[in-house]
């Protein structure tokens, strides 16, 4: 027990004493959370719109009013026909243009939109956007006209997220990729680091069992890992202002699975890789980069070719992000993420034995 | 009982290199026992079997009276090993570092200090310094205390003084000799011939074969073709007439200093090489020869003091001097994944040379080497001895004025650093001034002049033999020894 703790202590010291690794792991988490959370949003705001008057008569004035009382949108200029609306999109000097044609008779009104589609996922955003807001029924509307239907608009409610922030569904990815990152780097870099320094080879000569010096390296970098894991968590909650619906036990109880799983793929690695620049190279292309693609992070995995969604089903962090997903935003209970928690236990043990069995004894 | 008994092992590298063939030997209790031979010639991997890092192919082998393969554990609690490089973390201060491997074998520092305390003590007021800013002797000194603090029963050192000055690597040596009095057996391998005869018995290893195990002398003089060549013989001298023109001076230093921070690592140098000389510049660890080179080959400026190189400011003009110099180091040689012919060609592009001219001097440049029909061959697959030849011919092969060496025979076996020299000696008769560092004391004979600094300054400049004469000593290692234990200055 004691030769254990020499271990970890010498261990920690490694990771403390590199100040600039310190720096970048704990900075990285703060930077990404920032980045994603105020920068590279996917949310809709201040979309420039132009609103086509020709045909415009007191309830679709009022729809348009309503819009420009939202956040999302902001009424930049009006024209008086389609065509000048298109040339005002052409030339950037706004993203979407409305415009209401007269409907049936009696009947709600019919709306066209035009959004600039250079980016087709925003655009479809805003045209959503836009019209679940025309769409809505407005109370002193329904008191003046009780005769009419509403117009064929669909009611849409969104649940958990109702202000669309995009936070809410990167957190827990920022979350599987951060701790994927520093478990598995980390961890294989640092093993790799004694084989190529030499000193594996005296740690192998000595008493020590080497099952004790894997699982010794390893603790430190578990730390490590909380450790990131509750700054993420309290920028999370306090910064980005990303609710914390579920229970505190369970997030970290399944992060703690995931981080393990994470472990178990490092120490794989740093059997195979023999210089450090090999388990660097690895761990960014063979985990990371699948993982940041493949795993739903940014693309949904759903709209995948089916090839893609068989390999996207081998990727860890797809099920723990879709586990953080259900627990942090949605607040169900272990039961909901029973399938994810299965899947993920049976990966991590799978891994820590292969990693296990194929760790040498001896050198090559 | 024999501590180590070794039964015909053989051991290869996939189907074409056999590192070891039928290798029998034993070692006495007690006894300190030398495996010798040039590179590549299988020691590392006979020290990893014995030390159960690797699986022999076939045989069988005991240490301590437990078989390597299937005793392992036992084994590995009984003996002490150093590989080659410095096995140390260098980011851990040397307490921390001694500290961690008394518990990594089951003990501690206090209960094993009197076994590592004749040489810990040398080091233990560096005790808060990081491992990584002690000097070569110094690192091995407390590797060697991490390798004995659970007093093993056997010690296996893998070429343990390489790249260490000649002071510090004769105080190992007597440690490593006093430990023999307490029963610990020694296994260890090295170039230095000094260090060959302190062994009680030696095996000479080549190729994987044990050619031949006996006393050091007996060994040295059956094999006396690989371990004392002939000596080269010099072109007499021509003693340098008084009325040698100022512009033959290729380098000209005087007063150089240079200080980082309070502290002198060249303090105040002043020296001269003519056109064509072989300058020894010899120091301890940690003497201040690294920093001096730097300046000489523009990669530093110096604090003050003034130097000219092949005519340039070493201040002012550094771009000219990297063009008219070659320049070789022991770490940074040849790029190991190109081949011999590629390494050749970037080398002399670098240096502009015409392409017409880079393919006859490339032609005539293997032919020299008898390398002509390894033109095609990845650098990587050459041994070390072929690497540095070749290094050596890439550096000189833009025709420089002076070429600069540092440590060019760190760890290579006599016959091949011999040939080595031949090589230098053929340079300099071309007109090239050759500027070398070396821990080989006999190397420094073979030098015109040399030069030994002690803490930062020169303190005896001369030729070999009128050094010898000024202090009365027998030849230029017991001259370098009485000068450098003079130096108050410990570690870099």
């Amino acid at each position: 027990m004691k030769q254990f703790f020499s271990f970890v202590i010498k261990e920690a010291r490694h990771i403390l004493r590199d100040r600039r690794t310190m720096l970048i792991l704990f900075g990285m988490p703060i930077m990404l959370m920032l980045l994603f959370g105020f920068a590279i949003t996917t949310d809709v705001k201040n979309v420039r719109t132009v609103v086509v008057t020709s045909q415009m008569n007191a309830r679709t004035q009022a729809a348009v009013e309503r819009l420009a009382q939202s956040e999302y949108f902001t009424i930049v200029a009006t024209a008086a026909t389609s065509r000048e609306a298109e040339l005002l999109i052409r030339s950037q000097k706004a993203d979407m243009s409305i415009a209401a044609t007269a409907g049936v008779k009696g009947g709600g009104p019919r709306w066209q939109i035009m959004v600039d589609g250079s980016d087709p996922n925003m655009a479809q955003q805003w045209a959503t956007y836009a019209q679940a807001i025309l769409a809505q029924p407005v109370a002193s509307e329904a008191v003046s006209s009780p005769s009419s239907p509403l117009s064929g608009g669909v009611l849409v409610k969104l649940l958990y997220n109702p202000q669309m922030r995009s936070a809410y569904n990167f957190v827990p990815a920022i979350m599987g990729m951060l701790l994927m990152l520093v478990c598995a780097m980390m961890t294989s870099i640092s093993i790799v680091r004694e084989k190529e320094r030499g000193t594996m080879e005296v740690l192998l000569v000595s008493p020590a069992r080497p099952l004790m010096v894997v699982v010794a390296k390893a603790v430190p970098y578990l730390m490590l890992a909380f450790g990131i894991l509750v700054v993420i968590l309290l920028m999370a909650r306090y910064v980005l202002a990303v609710p914390l619906a579920g229970s505190l036990v369970w997030i970290v109880g399944v992060s703690l699975i995931y981080i393990l799983l994470a472990l178990a793929l490092g120490l794989l690695i740093s059997s195979v890789a023999q210089t450090q620049l090999v388990a660097l190279l690895m761990s960014a292309m063979v985990l990371l980069l699948p993982v940041v693609m493949l795993s739903g992070m940014l693309f949904p995995v759903e709209s995948m070719p089916t090839v893609l969604q068989w390999v996207s089903a081998l990727m860890p962090p797809r099920y723990y992000i879709s586990a953080m997903r259900k627990l942090m935003i949605m607040g169900t209970g272990l039961r909901e993420v029973a399938t994810e928690v299965a899947v993920l236990t049976s990966m991590t043990v799978f891994f820590l034995t292969v990693a296990l069995v194929k760790f040498k004894t001896r050198l090559e | 009982m024999n501590a180590i008994e070794v039964n015909h092992i053989s051991k290869s590298y996939g189907k074409r290199v056999k590192a070891l063939t039928d290798v029998s030997f034993t070692v006495g209790k007690g006894e300190v026992f030398g495996i010798i031979g040039p590179d590549g010639a299988g020691k590392t991997s006979l020290f990893r079997i014995l030390c159960t890092l690797l699986l022999p192919d076939s045989g069988t082998a005991l240490v301590d009276g437990f078989d390597v393969v299937g005793q392992m554990r036992e084994i590995r609690r009984r003996v002490g090993y150093m590989p080659g490089r410095f096995s140390l973390y260098q980011d851990l201060t040397v307490a921390e570092n001694l500290q961690f491997f008394a518990t990594l074998f089951g003990t501690t520092v206090d209960e094993g200090y009197e076994s590592i305390k004749a040489i810990y003590s040398q080091i233990e007021r560096f005790s808060d310094r990081k491992a990584g800013a002690l000097s070569g002797g110094m690192k091995q000194k407390l590797a060697l205390s991490c390798a004995l603090v659970h007093s093993p029963s056997v010690l296996f050192l893998d070429e343990p003084t390489t790249g260490v000055d000649p002071v510090s690597r004769k105080e190992l040596w007597e440690m490593l000799l006093s430990l023999k009095e307490r029963g610990i057996t020694i296994v260890a391998s090295t170039p230095y011939l000094d260090e060959v005869r302190c062994c009680d018995r030696v095996a000479f290893l080549s190729e994987g074969v044990v050619k031949g195990i006996g006393k050091p002398d007996e060994i040295l003089e059956q094999f006396k073709d690989v371990f004392n060549p002939a000596g080269i013989d010099k072109v007499a001298e021509s003693e340098p007439s008084a009325n040698d023109s100022e512009s033959d001076n290729v380098i000209e230093v005087s007063h150089l200093v240079k200080a980082f921070g309070t502290f002198r690592a060249v303090d105040d140098i002043s020296f001269t090489v003519k056109r064509g000389e072989i300058f020894g510049f010899l120091g301890a660890n940690g003497a201040g020869k690294t920093t001096a080179m730097h300046m000489l080959t523009g990669l530093n400026q110096p604090t003050s003091g003034t130097g000219r190189v092949c005519g340039f400011d070493i201040r002012t003009e550094y771009e000219q001097i990297k063009r008219h110099i070659g320049y070789m180091s022991q770490r940074f040689s040849l790029y190991e994944d190109l081949t011999v012919a590629e390494n050749i060609r970037l080398f002399a592009g670098i240096y502009g040379m015409k392409d017409a001219e880079i393919r006859t001097k490339t032609e005539r440049l293997l032919q020299r080497l008898d390398f002509a029909t390894h033109a095609d061959d990845l650098v990587a697959s050459l041994p070390l001895g072929w690497k540095q030849k070749l290094a050596f011919s890439v550096s000189i092969f833009h025709e420089p004025g002076v070429v600069f060496l540092d440590e060019p025979t760190g760890g290579v076996d006599p016959a091949t650093r011999r040939q080595f020299w031949e090589l230098i000696y053929d340079a300099a008769q071309r007109g090239i001034t050759v500027f070398v560092t070396t821990h080989y004391m006999d190397e420094a004979e073979y030098c015109d002049r040399i030069s030994i600094m002690v803490d930062g300054k020169i303190s005896a400049l001369g030729t070999p033999s009128e050094l010898k004469r000024r202090y009365d000593q027998p030849d230029m290692d017991h001259v370098f020894t009485y000068l450098a234990r003079q130096a108050t200055r410990s570690s870099d």
